[in-house]
């Protein structure tokens, strides 16, 4: 178990309330998620994880009936001003989805696309750089490297989703967003990917959502807990597993009830 | 009902239900088999035509010619009185009637087809050669057992005379089939040895690029905005209501359109490819935007996010991922949509491409024909060297319209492998 | 404590399961110190052969709920309350089996000894076995009723343990001063003392495991 740093405070929800259409997601979010560690969020299906990682990168914009109040602050700045520009917004915060989902386009380009559209490899050089770079952090390079004009679907699942967390640092963001990443993958596959997101948290900070205690009490530091759209309990994940202050928390990780 | 009885029911139900596909199948390869059947037989005919043989004295003085002749002193040569001289040379004829009975064995064109062959075999001068003259209709629907000779004269289209000279040049083996390159090569003609349907193609080929150049990018980003950017009203309701209207209405609207607007309004040239290629593009409009939204509508949500999430805006996720999967779709829709287009008829009678056009179009904007008006046109000859014409022109019609739907199939299996 | 049962049943009987072992062998455990102190105080040598084969099916189950722990964290990965339960059965099995090493170990010591040896030697190990006794049997009473009161009690009372060891170890000593030709027999009712007071260590440690899983922290005087 790492220690827990006294890391400054990247990403901070300020009585944030989501909305589809009539009914409330989200009620009276307050969270604090700090620098180069992983935050993990647990709770049962429906309880409104997703719906706030999602509001992080503003993904919830696209969906039409979705309404928030309320602010997230990245950095001290309030991501929902109206002055944002989602595209810049989306290149700093990087999202990898619960289905792995690769263009089917080449390994290359899957990598290539984000820096070439954001301007950030000019000469085909700096793209290979960047992609070489990118494969390597994702721990797929060497099983990659032979055959980069291979088009991303044809990878085996575990190695897709690795794709997609390449894809999502090549642009280099500062805070990288799972949606259960591993759940749709086998135990060795999701072994290699615990094992880079613990390398990753050095880097970049890390919000996950998961299914799964054991594997938040494997990756991350700290753990926050929901259920119905709110909150029930934050706090180091070695005292949620240990000893949860709350009644409903116990009862949900210990499998009495979700 | 035991256990046995009930599954022999299913399994006697199952090869019932089998062999009504085969039966259906059966049905409908019987009724293509029985049109082909048709058309071929008829139409291979025209492949070929009849030709007489003739031997060319290509002197100077036969032709003509000074001792170094000019271009000039060729263009000026006299080549109806050159051929006529040896075509009478071939049989005796001795009345004017008779005399005029052999030459309308000949093709109408003869001194045209020879003055082709001196003018570009210029190498040949002082020499004999034998050149093949494409015989006159009757004696070719003749010769291709068209006509029976058992019926008197009168009824006969090849008279008592002319079927001497006929039996004479089979004896010498003056006469012969060889390929009918006037098929590809000519445009109209009221003569049915000499008519091709080169213009009608060359009509049809320009109509379907205009088309597809007009119809398929405004088409294309007609439904990627429907599908993609535009809000979800009722006025958006209403639109897609309308284009799915517009694809059933019947293309004979579209011609009126075409005359109505295009030809009246804004006097844009009759009976061009341009006028009908514009007019079948707004009847293939609908036809492309329907499957290309659906194969837009197609392409998971996984993709967009995934492209979002990256950083690409909503136009650089749409154009650059969601279409490029959408293609096949589209491909296969627009190929088809045009396939479609190929074949109409109603709307191009109405802008004028019914006219009889001698002259194969050079350009969009000379007056042409298309395909299917020239097998109307042909059908409602009373020649009969038109009738295997007209089959002919059916089967390069089926040709086209399979190349195609190949290529359309082609198209959606090279771009489906990218997919996977 | 959560009376929720789990969602997967068999994981609710597993650790009920493992709960019962541990009570049944304490139970076990408590059954050898009363004979161990029985036999100690009426020098019945007969009774040895019988303890010692009691002490052989405690460690017997010591094994089988090693076995039910290791099933139970492989499986189960339990988390919080169940994670306690778990690792304090553990700890609790291992006292439990020393518990009866040293009754054992005790019984043994008696069968030199002479039937004629003094009564008041053997009343003061008398009065010490009993407040150990007394001990276990509330320990694992705070166990069965999982009780921090009950536990904090034992926890406390260990003092009067070392006490009347310390007193026993006198009367003995006397005991020897008296008369060399006493030093075998001394020697073993000293380890008999010895053991009853190691007995009572390992009893106190048993609550302070109660109180952890309960508590989900250490007791701090």
């Amino acid at each position: 178990m790492d220690l827990i740093m006294d890391n400054k405070i990247k990403i901070k929800s300020n009585n944030l309330n989501v909305f589809y259409g009539q009914k409330q997601a989200l009620f009276d979010i307050n969270l604090e998620i700090n620098q180069n560690e992983v935050t993990a969020l647990i709770g049962p299906s429906g309880c409104g994880k997703s719906t706030f990682i999602r509001c992080i990168n503003r993904m919830n914009d696209v969906i039409d009936i979705c309404r928030m109040e309320g602010q997230i602050q990245i950095d001290d700045k309030n991501i929902y001003d109206p002055g944002v520009d989602v595209v810049q917004l989306r290149e700093k915060v990087g999202m990898v989805f619960q289905k792995p989902n690769p263009f089917p386009k080449s390994i290359y380009e899957n990598v290539s696309y984000g820096p070439k559209i954001h301007g950030i490899g000019e000469s085909k050089d700096d793209l290979d750089q960047i992609v070489e770079n990118s494969l390597k952090r994702a721990a797929l390079w060497n099983e990659v490297k032979d055959r980069l004009e291979e088009p991303g679907t044809s990878l085996s699942g575990g190695q897709q989703q690795r794709l997609c967390i390449a894809r999502a640092i090549s642009v280099n963001p500062e805070i990288i967003l799972m949606d259960e990443p591993c759940s749709a993958l086998d135990p060795i596959a999701t072994a290699k990917i615990e094992e880079l997101i613990d390398e990753l948290k050095k880097t970049f900070t890390i919000v996950i959502v998961t299914h799964s205690m054991a594997q938040a009490v494997r990756v991350s530091q700290k753990t926050g807990f929901f259920h119905m759209g709110k909150i029930i309990e934050v706090g180091t994940t070695e005292q949620i597993f240990k000893n949860p202050t709350n009644n409903m928390t116990q009862d949900y990780i210990t499998g009495r009830f979700g | 009902m035991t256990k046995e009885q009930r599954l022999k029911k299913r399994y006697s139900a199952e090869k019932r239900f089998k062999a009504y596909g085969i039966i259906s199948v059966c049905a409908a390869l019987l009724f293509v088999g029985i049109l082909v059947f048709k058309v071929f037989s008829e139409g291979s005919g025209a492949f070929v035509k009849t030709a007489i043989q003739l031997e060319l004295d290509l002197s100077k003085e036969k032709l003509n010619l000074p001792e170094k002749p000019t271009k000039e002193d060729f263009e000026n040569i006299d080549f109806y009185d050159f051929a006529q001289q040896h075509i009478l040379k071939i049989y005796p004829a001795i009345t004017t009637k008779e005399k005029k009975e052999l030459l309308t064995l000949f093709s109408s064109d003869f001194e045209y087809e020879v003055k082709d062959f001196i003018l570009s075999n210029q190498n040949l001068i002082g020499q004999k050669v034998f050149f093949k003259i494409t015989a006159a209709s009757d004696l070719d629907q003749m010769h291709k057992g068209n006509y029976t000779r058992d019926i008197p004269e009168e009824r006969r289209k090849v008279s008592n005379f002319q079927l001497t000279i006929y039996d004479f040049l089979l004896k010498e083996n003056k006469i012969s089939k060889i390929f009918n390159n006037y098929l590809f090569s000519n445009g109209d003609s009221r003569n049915p040895e000499i008519a091709g349907i080169g213009g009608a193609m060359l009509g049809s080929f320009f109509s379907i690029i205009v088309c597809l150049i007009i119809s398929f990018p405004i088409a294309l980003l007609a439904a990627v905005y429907l599908e993609e950017f535009a809000p979800k009203n009722a006025f958006t309701d209403f639109i897609e209501i309308n284009i799915n209207n517009l694809a059933a209405v019947p293309s004979i609207v579209f011609g009126l359109l075409g005359l109505g607007i295009l030809l009246n309004v804004f006097e844009l040239p009759r009976s061009t490819s341009l006028v009908g290629g514009i007019t079948l593009a707004l009847m293939t409009l609908p036809r492309i935007i329907i499957p290309c939204r659906a194969s837009l509508k197609a392409v998971p949500p996984s993709i967009r996010e995934g492209a979002l999430a990256v950083g690409a805006s909503k136009v650089q996720s749409v154009m650059h991922h969601v279409v490029p999967l959408a293609m096949p779709g589209t491909l296969s829709g627009t190929i088809i949509g045009l396939a479609q287009a190929l074949g109409e008829t109603a709307p191009l009678l109405l802008i004028g491409m019914v006219a009889f056009v001698v002259q194969v179009p050079g350009t969009p904007m000379d007056p042409s024909s298309s395909l299917p008006v020239q097998v109307y046109l042909w059908s409602e000859s009373a020649e009969r060297g038109f009738v295997e014409k007209t089959s002919a022109t059916i089967m390069m019609l089926l040709g086209f319209l399979i190349a195609m739907n190949s290529i359309a199939v082609y198209a959606r299996q090279k771009f489906e492998k990218k997919w996977i | 404590m959560t009376n929720d049962t789990h969602i997967v049943k068999s994981y609710g009987e597993e650790l009920q399961f493992l709960n019962d072992s541990i009570i049944q062998m304490g139970s076990l455990t408590e059954s050898l110190l009363t004979d161990s102190m029985n036999a100690i105080t009426i020098l019945d040598k007969d009774a040895v052969d019988r303890i010692v084969q009691s002490d052989k099916k405690i460690n017997e189950y010591r094994a089988k709920i090693d076995t039910q722990i290791m099933t139970i964290l492989v499986k189960r990965a339990p988390m919080a309350i169940d994670l306690r339960v778990a690792i304090s059965a553990l700890r609790i099995s291992q006292d439990l089996e020393r518990i009866g090493d040293l009754a054992k170990g005790s019984a043994k010591k008696i069968v030199p000894l002479p039937e004629d040896l003094s009564q008041t030697l053997l009343d003061s190990l008398k009065r010490l076995g009993n407040t150990v006794k007394n001990q276990l049997n509330k320990t694992l009473d705070a166990y069965i009723k999982k009780s921090k009161e009950g536990a904090i009690e034992v926890i406390k009372l260990d003092e009067n343990v070392n006490e009347l060891t310390y007193l026993s170890i006198k009367e003995i000593l006397n005991f020897l001063s008296k008369d060399n030709k006493n030093l075998e027999f001394a020697t073993n009712l000293l380890f008999v003392a010895k053991n009853l007071e190691r007995a009572g260590d390992h009893i106190r440690r048993i609550s302070e495991n109660i109180y952890y899983l309960v508590e989900g922290d250490y007791y701090k005087k």
